[in-house]
């Protein structure tokens, strides 16, 4: 998979430079005469004998390169290449070869995915659902998968209110408009937010919903990918064309069941020719060998998968403060851009914010993160607002009108609902206990005392905290 | 609902003396209210009570309190003490009586019984889960304040024999883990030594199976090494154990005689092993290039080094044997106490 990020325009300055130098040969051609100053003599001559050079002045300091006692030996052996550090340090190892095969987990169905039955049990997960959340990054270097054989879920309380989201979206009746369901994941850091998130996708994946994910919008909205003014909007909208390249790849590859099948049917005016007869797929991966066209690409894509009679679409991101913010990229005027300035996160918050529902239904899911969150006050507030509508309607809380509000934001998230991943049960808490012990990891008895006390060591069952204090020693 | 006041548990009996019926009823309607006890602004003594502590300058309580105490050592039931009607419970499954009361009294019946949580940022908190309706549980082990002990004087019971050895708080992590993470310390940041050292784990239960190399032994009794992923904290003090020196060499100056330092050679402690053991495992760490980048790169290569000591390539072996060599040769200069 090609990286999000890439540094434009080295080639151009190459171009640049081979002008100049022409400009310059030309020159010294019109006007020949002897340079003044030339390393070339000493460059070409012998070396000087040892005893030929004098010894410096006393008093003067002299540069010592010299290989000596007094400096330490250097390391000469090559260094990584760049972005190998990065790309360690990134990298996802789902499985463990030293844990213990469980016997006891199953993995998950595509008939009883959506069911309440499984509530409080861990679930494996199929190898063609790991392939594809693996496509759409959607597991995270710092949760634990890579201390466990393969990758499993533990379907708690959350996850049983998520699926019931998904069988209200697939239960319309054919005649009624289809649902979408927009909600934002809330929680204390370390609570599961990310991983309900994945658990959401997983879901969407094994129901053959089409799943468009985006990671991290971290990576949208710092400028480490390139980004351009998209011709004829008003306000300017910003495109990101490499990105939006790897976002059309990674949709084509995790979804080539789906979007393989799926036969273009509408003309779109695209800046490449399209192979009459194509596939969805097909166009997707058309813009892996054409960035530049990345966007019309990605509308035309999505006009195609809002035609009537196509399966729902999951939309999703992870660290939603990133984008409820103004981005690091500048306008020709040198001013920020607001995040909802770049199309593609135009795009997202549209459909959050329910301006534009999908037709074919769907769920629209938005994570917020505990550990990489810049302040956004007015997502802080529409989350309370949000909160206080589900809990006590009587008493929501007022913005301080003495304070700036963003109010782009606050339209945003004006009616969107949220789902709070609290801490587990007892109950659950014990069963991920018993997976850790059954696959190793933990290495004690699973009693009753032993669970409370780590249920309350963890926070009253914050997960992440659980997994820290009983899986990876963490003192 | 609130306890109503519980005169019984004052130290010291509260003086009210019943009045007599004919008075209440000269008085108008709204002062016969329920009698009230004022407790800060009402006069703490009677004023026959003198300032000694003596039992019998002390003034008799009064005729109901005495008959209840009377009661109370006989074991029989004695006359109520408690004043005032108990509204809450009269009232307590009638709505519409309820829906009557006033205000005050309504707010103090719908409050909930400290089961809201505060507010509180703190991953640590224990906000995390909402309390449920039977009150705060907050994980406490075998703490059941029903089941008092039978034993006198002890207020949560015997602990069981013997006691575990990590159920001292100093002492409840494993003795090397807690010694490793120490040397591992630096300028006294004990939670990044905590951190390394829990990936330092990591990186060992996720490892490939280390091979044993037949020429550079392990510890007897060591298990075999298809079991060390599983049991990092084993895998570290295999490694640990392995490579430790039995003795270090003491140079004693002018004791040879010449200007020539005396070299002794002195047992160690089991600690003192270790510790220099992992001081060499630490040196040699640092002195390996680090490849990846981000904050556990020392732990990764503290992992690689433990697991070249256990397969028998780290230099690490190459330091103790010299120091055993020279210990072997330096046995002639060992002082022991003279035999009788």
């Amino acid at each position: 998979m090609p990286p999000s990020q890439c540094f434009p325009g080295f080639a151009l300055l190459a171009l640049d430079r081979a002008a100049h130098h022409s400009i310059a040969s030309r020159s010294l051609l019109a006007l020949p005469h002897t340079p003044r100053f030339s390393t070339s003599a000493p460059r070409y001559g012998p070396p000087p004998r040892k005893g030929m050079v004098a010894p410096p002045k006393r008093g003067t300091k002299t540069l010592n390169v010299k290989k000596g006692k007094s400096s330490p030996s250097r390391d000469t052996t090559k260094r990584p290449a760049p972005g190998d550090r990065k790309a360690l340090r990134k990298r996802i190892v789902l499985s463990n070869n030293n844990a213990l095969e469980v016997p006891t987990l199953q993995d998950l169905h595509k008939d009883t995915v959506l069911s309440g039955e499984n509530e409080g049990l861990v679930k494996g997960l199929p190898e063609d659902v790991v392939d594809a959340l693996r496509a759409v990054e959607a597991f995270k270097p710092t949760q634990g998968w890579r201390l466990f054989r393969r990758p499993a879920i533990l379907m708690r309380k959350e996850t049983t209110l998520l699926a019931a989201l998904f069988r209200e979206v697939e239960g319309t009746a054919n005649g009624q408009a289809k649902m979408t369901v927009r909600k934002v994941l809330i929680g204390e850091r370390m609570s599961g937010k990310s991983t309900m998130l994945l658990q959401g996708l997983t879901m969407a994946f094994m129901r053959d919903w089409v799943v468009v994910n985006l990671p991290d919008a971290k990576d949208i909205t710092i400028a480490h990918t390139e980004y351009a003014p998209l011709p004829g909007s008003q306000p300017t909208q910003y495109t990101q064309d490499i990105y939006t390249a790897n976002l059309l790849s990674q949709i084509a590859k995790a979804n080539q069941s789906i979007l393989g099948n799926l036969p273009v049917t509408t003309n779109h005016s695209l800046p490449i020719p399209l192979p009459s007869k194509s596939t969805l797929k097909q166009l997707a991966e058309l813009a892996i060998t054409n960035p530049e066209a990345s966007w019309p690409i990605f509308v035309a894509l999505w006009k195609e998968l809002t035609q009537p009679g196509r399966p729902p679409i999951m939309l999703a991101i992870d660290n939603l403060s990133h984008i409820m913010r103004n981005s690091e990229y500048l306008s020709a005027d040198v001013k920020p851009i607001h995040a909802h300035d770049l199309a593609l996160v135009r795009h997202f918050v549209d459909r959050l914010a329910g301006k534009t529902p999908l037709p074919n239904g769907g769920m629209i899911l938005a994570a917020t993160s505990g550990s990489n969150a810049p302040t956004s006050p007015a997502l802080d507030f529409s989350i309370q607002v949000a909160e206080a509508r589900q809990l006590n309607p009587e008493s929501i809380p007022q913005w301080n009108p003495y304070k700036n509000v963003d109010q782009r934001v606050m339209e945003c998230l004006k009616d969107v609902g949220v789902l709070k991943v609290a801490g587990l049960t007892k109950a659950e808490a014990r069963s991920i206990m018993e997976y850790y012990a059954a696959s190793g990891m933990l290495r004690a008895q699973v009693t009753e005392p032993f669970v409370t006390e780590k249920w309350s060591l963890a926070g009253m069952g914050n997960i992440g905290e659980l997994e820290r204090v009983s899986v990876r020693l963490r003192v | 609902m609130p306890p109503r006041l519980n005169i019984g548990s004052f130290a010291r009996g509260i003086r009210y003396r019943a009045q007599r019926q004919s008075q209440w009823r000269i008085q108008p309607v709204i002062r016969t209210a329920i009698p009230r006890c004022r407790f800060y602004s009402d006069e703490k003594d009677p004023p026959v009570a003198t300032r000694s502590k003596r039992i019998d300058s002390q003034s008799l309580p009064v005729v109901s309190e005495e008959a209840a105490k009377m009661a109370k050592i006989t074991g029989t039931e004695g006359p109520e003490l408690e004043q005032g009607t108990p509204i809450e419970e009269v009232v307590k499954d009638d709505k519409e009586a309820i829906s009557k009361l006033p205000k005050v009294m309504q707010n103090a019946l719908k409050a909930k019984p400290l089961d809201s949580t505060p507010k509180c940022s703190r991953s640590y908190s224990t906000t995390t889960t909402p309390t449920t309706a039977g009150g705060v549980d907050l994980g406490l082990v075998d703490f059941n304040l029903k089941t008092r002990p039978e034993v006198p004087g002890v207020k949560f019971g015997l602990p069981t024999l013997p006691i575990p050895k990590d159920a001292h708080v100093k002492h409840r992590y494993d003795p090397v883990v807690d010694q490793v993470t120490n040397l591992l310390m630096r300028h006294g940041e004990k939670s990044v030594a905590q951190r390394n050292m829990a990936l330092i784990l990591e990186h060992l239960r996720t490892a490939p199976i280390p091979t044993i190399n037949p020429t550079r032994p392990l510890i007897p009794g060591a298990p075999p090494p298809s079991h060390l992923p599983l049991n990092p904290i084993l895998y570290l003090t295999l490694a640990i154990d392995s490579v430790a020196p039995l003795l270090r060499i003491r140079s004693q100056r002018g004791a040879a005689g010449g200007g020539v330092a005396l070299q002794i050679p002195v047992p160690l402690g089991q600690r003192q092993r270790r510790r220099t053991a992992v001081q060499w495992i630490l040196a040699a760490a640092t002195r390996r290039r680090h490849v990846g980048s981000g904050k556990g790169g020392f732990a990764q290569r503290v992992a690689q080094e433990l697991i070249s000591v256990v397969e028998g390539r780290s230099g690490v072996w190459e330091r103790r044997n010299a120091v055993h060599k020279l210990g072997v040769a330096a046995r002639a200069n060992v002082v022991l106490p003279r035999k009788r």
